[in-house]
C-alpha cells in the first residue's frame, strides 16, 4: 500500500500530489452540482428541488439540534465540511482518483480548521482574556492538541484502514483464485467437464427446490469450470475468479458506510466544538 | 510522475491546498446552494403561515359577524314580538272603547226616545184632551142646548179628565 502518488515536485517539495488532483475534483464536482441544484428555485418546486429543499433542511435542521437555534448560520460550512468529507470519501471509488481522505493532509487541515474556528469562536465571545486563561491549567493545552489530532486521525484511519483492508482482500483472492486454478490445470478435460457437471447439478438441484443460494452456488462451481477450462486451453492465465462479488460487498461497507459515517462524525464533532465555542446570547429578558 | 508520497506523512503543499479547497467549495456553495435554498424554503414558510393566519383571520371574523347577526336577528324578533304584542292590546282596548262608545250612544238614543215618546204621548193626550173637551162641550150644547159658562165648562172638562186619568 502506497502514498498517494507526487505528479509535480519542485525543489523536493511535493507540490501536487494524487490527493491535491482528487481534491479539486471533488470541489469542482460539489460547486458545479450545487451551482445546478441551487439554480431556478421555484415556489412550486420540481422533484430535483424537493430533494434538494429536503437535504438542505436536514443539514439545517441537524446543525440547530447539534448547535443551538442561534447557530444555524454555521449550517453552509458544516455542509460543505460533510460534503467535501463524503465526496473525498466516496471518489476514491471511481477508481481514477484516490480518496482524499486517505491523506492524513486533509484530514488534519480540516481538524486544524475546526480548531482555529474553536478558538477564534471563544476569543470572540468570551474574550482574550478568558481564552489564555483557560491555560492556566495545562492539560487544556494537551487537550487542545489533542483535539484535532484525534480528529483527524480518526478519519483518515477509517478511510485509509478501509482501502488497505481491501487491498490485503484482493492480494488476497488473487492468491486464492491462482491456487485454485493451478490446482485444476494439473488435471485433465475431463476433471474439468466433471466440475461442470457437478455444477450443473447443482444448478438442477436448484431448481428442483427452488432454493435461489443453491442455484447462486452452482453458477459458481459452473463458472469455475468455466475459467478452468479457459484456463486449460492457455486463453487466461490465473484470472483472479474470486475476486468477483466478495470486495463488491466489503467495499459497500468500507468505502460507503465507513465514508458517510466517518464524514457524519467528523461535521458533528465540529458541530459540537464549535457549538460550544458559541454559546446562546443572554436573553435580555432575564436580566 | 516521480514515486509515491509516505502513507503517513504530512505535505504542507496538500494541507494548503485542501484549506483552500474547503474554502473555495464553502463558499460557493454557500453562495449558490444554502443560501437560496434556505431563502427560498423561509419565503414558503413564511406564506404557508401567512396563509394560515389570514384564514384564521378571516374564520374568526366571519363567527364574529354571524354571532353579531344572530343577535341582531334576536332582537328584531324580540322587537317584532314587542310591537305585534303592543298592537293587539291596543286593538283589544280600542275595540272596547268603541263598545262602550257604542252602548252609551245607544243608551242615550234610548232615553231621548223615550222622552220624546213621553212628550208625544202627552202632547197626543192633551190634545185629546182638548178634542174631547171641545167635543164634549159641542155634545153638551147640543145636550142639554144652552151654553155653559166658562166657569162650569171648566169644571166639567176637569172632572171628565179626572175621571178619564182614572179610567186609564
Amino acid at each position: 500500500m502506497n502514498g498517494p502518488k507526487i505528479y509535480l515536485q519542485i525543489n523536493g517539495m511535493n507540490v501536487i500530489t494524487q490527493t491535491t488532483v482528487a481534491s479539486f475534483a471533488v470541489m469542482i464536482l460539489l460547486c458545479t452540482a450545487g451551482y445546478f441544484l441551487g439554480r431556478n428555485l421555484k415556489k412550486r418546486p420540481g422533484r430535483m428541488q424537493v430533494i434538494t429543499e429536503k437535504g438542505v433542511s436536514m443539514l439545517y435542521s441537524l446543525v440547530e439540534e447539534t448547535m443551538g437555534r442561534h447557530n444555524a448560520y454555521w449550517t453552509p460550512y458544516i455542509g460543505a465540511l460533510f460534503l467535501s468529507s463524503l465526496g473525498g470519501s466516496l471518489i476514491g471509488m471511481t477508481g481514477i482518483f484516490r480518496s482524499t481522505t486517505s491523506d492524513i493532509s486533509t484530514t488534519l487541515t480540516w481538524a486544524l480548521m475546526t480548531s482555529f474556528l474553536v478558538w477564534g469562536c471563544t476569543i470572540k465571545n468570551s474574550g482574550l482574556k478568558t481564552f489564555l486563561k483557560g491555560y492556566i491549567n495545562p492539560m487544556n493545552i494537551i487537550s487542545d492538541i489533542a483535539q484535532p489530532v484525534s480528529m483527524g486521525f480518526r478519519h483518515f484511519g477509517n478511510i485509509m484502514g478501509g482501502s488497505v483492508l481491501t487491498s490485503l482482500l484482493y492480494s488476497a483472492l488473487a492468491a486464492g483464485s491462482a491456487a485454485i486454478l493451478g490446482l485444476i490445470k494439473t488435471y485433465g478435460l475431463l476433471e474439468i467437464a466433471a466440475v461442470a457437471l457437478i455444477g450443473g447439478g447443482i444448478v438442477f438441484l436448484g431448481f428442483r427446490r427452488k432454493k435461489l443460494w443453491v442455484k447462486i452456488a452452482g453458477g459458481a462451481v459452473i463458472a469455475l469450470a468455466a475459467a478452468s477450462a479457459l484456463e486449460f486451453f492457455g486463453v487466461f492465465s490465473s484470472v483472479p475468479i474470486l475476486q468477483v462479488g466478495l470486495p463488491g460487498v466489503l467495499s459497500l461497507y468500507f468505502d460507503v458506510f465507513s465514508g458517510g459515517v466517518q464524514a457524519l462524525v467528523f461535521s458533528l464533532l465540529t458541530m459540537v466544538y464549535v457549538g460550544m465555542a458559541c454559546p446562546p446570547p443572554r436573553d435580555p429578558k432575564e436580566h | 510522475m516521480t514515486g509515491f508520497e509516505q502513507i503517513i506523512g504530512i505535505n504542507p503543499w496538500t494541507a494548503l491546498f485542501t484549506f483552500c479547497n474547503m474554502i473555495i467549495t464553502f463558499l460557493l456553495l454557500k453562495k449558490f446552494l444554502f443560501k437560496p435554498v434556505k431563502k427560498m424554503i423561509d419565503q414558503r414558510q413564511k406564506e404557508i403561515d401567512d396563509l394560515y393566519a389570514d384564514a384564521e383571520n378571516s374564520k374568526a371574523k366571519a363567527q364574529e359577524i354571524q354571532a353579531e347577526y344572530e343577535s341582531r336577528l334576536d332582537s328584531a324578533r324580540a322587537e317584532r314580538d314587542e310591537l305585534m304584542a303592543d298592537a293587539v292590546k291596543r286593538a283589544q282596548k280600542r275595540e272596547q272603547e268603541i263598545i262602550a262608545q257604542a252602548k252609551d250612544q245607544a243608551a242615550s238614543m234610548m232615553t231621548r226616545a223615550e222622552a220624546d215618546i213621553a212628550q208625544e204621548k202627552k202632547k197626543a193626550l192633551n190634545q185629546v184632551k182638548n178634542e174631547i173637551s171641545s167635543i164634549s162641550v159641542s155634545i153638551a150644547q147640543e145636550v142639554v142646548g144652552r151654553e155653559i159658562s166658562a166657569a162650569d165648562h171648566e169644571r166639567l172638562v176637569t172632572e171628565f179628565i179626572g175621571k178619564l186619568g182614572e179610567t186609564q
